[in-house]
């Protein structure tokens, strides 16, 4: 289907060799290597729908990357399947190619020695754009990206923030349904960021791009995704939305309210936890697995009782994923 | 054709921005002549003082190492990235030319302009019209034919075994130190008739590293010492057609390496 991800049971290993500590275990190593395989990616299987927005979170290591290699055509599965746009990436690269855009933030794609608007260029004449839609485009980019006061640089000569802009202008010239974008924001600055933000939203709600994303930035995940997957050790932890992750390792909310009536007595709806009671002033905290969300249980409250103030207090998401991250640690099976 | 469009378009780009940093493209190009005069200069005094060299004519001689210059020229022009790509691979730009759609064996060759392809070019040339010049032999058109597929022969021959050592890199970057190995043995041997060395290094590098098929089988057929070359006249004579399959072969060697990249990572 046209701009959808389909993963199904995705695997990698790659074969390594152990080292031995010390001179004679070198010696030992050379004549009889021992050989170990390394599971990047086990069994993984996802679906992304055409002009939705997936980040893929993982602590460092989780396979992120070489999942994202795997749907782009640079890595052939060990086992498993994945078609993009409808394509086999790994079977069926260029055609990938022209239907995929994609951003590995440590690593540019475009011509080092070149300023970067002839390797727009060359892009232009690689993926057969017309002239009048490339420079609508650059134009479009140019307005959200602030590339022109930069772009008739070389790229060696740009600073990291400026290229990754420049990388993903280019990534996108060529009006890609897929995106992949492997940690697109690294290196920059809070403006920056925000712009990109800004620019990849627009991408996916004007343009009806499907991106996958990678970040350890959880602000970023919270203004652009509303649906994660969550991998650890190569293996899919959690597949939901936002507010499912936080409900399972974040139950760290707290509603603060103020009652209108002091002596209410005070019974919580299903769920939810009376945590202090001090005159007007109630806590609320979420009680068990099925604890709403923390939004729910605002309205909950509200609903319930006669208040005249109230505030909420959140875990954010980087507690809620470091939790997440822990509690999927080694040995841990999947959810 | 679209691919020849880009591949001018990146090449005259490529060029021009080797151009912008003046010295550096002066001297690139200086030091490809340089090279190639030194290694003239020396195969010269070797092939004209001991006149009848493994019984050729000092003036045939000489054709040896202007084809096997010339053919270096052109594979360094047309296909020459493919050599100490081991750099690229560790830096994990295959993973870049692995996302465009376009083969990733031209994405390499268009990596930047091989500047010193002009000097190797201009030197090699003028040693090929110095021997040409001094040759006695009847240049008809059969003649002239077969010495420039012959010199396409020995071109693709090279980027095989260039492509060869290219493949093992992608699996163990380390292995691009084979390809300077592979430089110097070309730039040592290529330039002599191989029936002057003994008899196990000629058959090396005629069966193990077919260098004997870039410039002295074809020197030979052309001379007219294509009987006593140590192989059946026929295999002499069919030098381009091994060069061709040398590279076709290589191709598909790397085609497989490709699929089996695992990557760096990062
Ligand atoms: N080419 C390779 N050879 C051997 N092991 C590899 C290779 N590529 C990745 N790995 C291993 O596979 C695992 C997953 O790596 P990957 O790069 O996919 O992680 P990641 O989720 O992207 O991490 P990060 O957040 O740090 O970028 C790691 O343990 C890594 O060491
Ligand atoms: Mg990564």
């Amino acid at each position: 289907m046209i701009g959808s991800i389909e993963v199904r049971s995705l695997s990698r290993s790659f074969h390594t060799t152990v080292r031995r500590p010390g001179f004679t275990g070198a010696l030992r190593s050379l004549v009889n290597p021992e050989r170990a395989v390394k599971h990047a990616v086990s069994d993984i299987s996802f679906d992304v729908a055409p002009g939705e927005l997936l980040a893929l979170l993982g602590p460092n290591g989780a396979g992120k990357s070489t999942t994202i290699k795997m749907l782009t055509g640079i890595l052939t599965p060990t086992s498993g399947e994945a078609r993009v746009a409808g394509v086999v990436p790994y079977e069926d690269r260029e055609r990938n190619a022209r239907n995929i855009g994609a951003v590995f933030g440590q690593r540019t794609q475009l011509w080092w020695d070149l300023p970067v608007r002839e390797s727009f260029a060359i892009l232009r004449d690689i993926y057969e754009v017309p002239m009048a839609e490339h420079a609508t485009r650059l134009k479009e980019f140019d307005d959200i990206l602030e590339l022109s006061s930069f772009w008739d640089t070389r790229v060696r000569h740009l600073s990291l923030g400026q290229r990754v802009r420049c990388d993903l202008a280019a990534a996108l010239l060529h009006d890609p349904p897929v995106v992949f974008l492997d940690e697109p924001t690294i290196g920059m600055d809070v403006v920056v960021k925000e712009q990109v933000r800004e620019f990849l939203r627009h991408q996916v709600e004007q343009r009806g791009r499907t991106v996958l994303l990678t970040t350890h930035d959880m602000t970023e995940v919270e203004r652009l995704a509303e649906r994660v997957v969550l991998v650890n050790h190569g293996r899919l932890v959690l597949d939901g939305t936002l507010d499912e992750i936080r409900r399972k390792y974040g139950s760290t909310w707290q509603v603060r309210a103020t009652l209108a009536d002091a002596h209410t007595e005070v019974v919580p709806p299903p769920g939810i936890a009376l945590l202090r009671q001090e005159g007007p002033q109630v806590v609320f905290g979420p009680d068990g697995p099925d604890a709403p969300t923390v939004h729910q249980a605002l309205k909950a409250v509200i609903e319930r009782y006669e208040v005249t103030g109230i505030a909420i207090d959140e875990a954010d998401l980087e507690d809620v994923m470091r939790a997440a991250y822990v509690h999927a640690g080694p040995g841990a099976k999947g959810a | 054709m679209n691919a020849v469009k880009i591949a001018w378009r990146v090449t005259r780009l490529n060029f021009r921005s080797q151009l912008e940093y003046r010295t550096e493209f002066l001297l690139m190009v200086a030091i490809g002549a340089i090279w190639q005069v030194s290694v003239i200069v020396f195969a010269t005094v070797l092939l004209t003082r001991f006149t009848g060299m493994g019984g050729w004519d000092s003036s045939d001689v000489l054709l040896i190492p202007a084809t096997r210059m010339l053919a270096h020229g052109l594979f360094v022009l047309v296909l020459g990235r493919m050599h100490g790509i081991g750099r690229f691979i560790q830096e994990g730009q295959i993973d870049v030319y692995l996302l465009r759609p376009m083969p990733v064996h031209r994405q390499v060759q268009l990596q930047y302009f091989p500047t010193n392809a002009i000097g190797d070019l201009t030197v090699a040339t003028g040693l090929m019209a110095g021997a040409l010049s001094r040759s006695h032999l009847d240049w008809n058109a059969g003649r002239v034919t077969y010495l420039i597929v012959c010199l396409i022969g020995g071109m693709l021959l090279e980027a095989a075994l260039f492509t060869a050592v290219a493949s093992a890199s992608l699996r163990f970057p380390t292995a691009d130190y084979w390809s300077r190995w592979l430089e110097e043995l070309l730039g040592t041997f290529g330039s002599y008739p191989l029936n002057v060395l003994p008899k196990a290094v000629g058959g090396f590098l005629t069966f193990g590293l077919p260098l004997a098929f870039v410039a002295y089988f074809p020197a030979a057929v052309l001379t007219g010492h294509g009987h006593d070359t140590g192989v059946p006249y026929w295999l002499a004579a069919a030098s381009p057609l091994i060069g061709v399959l040398a590279y076709l072969a290589s191709r598909l060697l790397w085609r497989w390496s490709l699929n089996h990249y695992t990557g760096v990572n990062g």
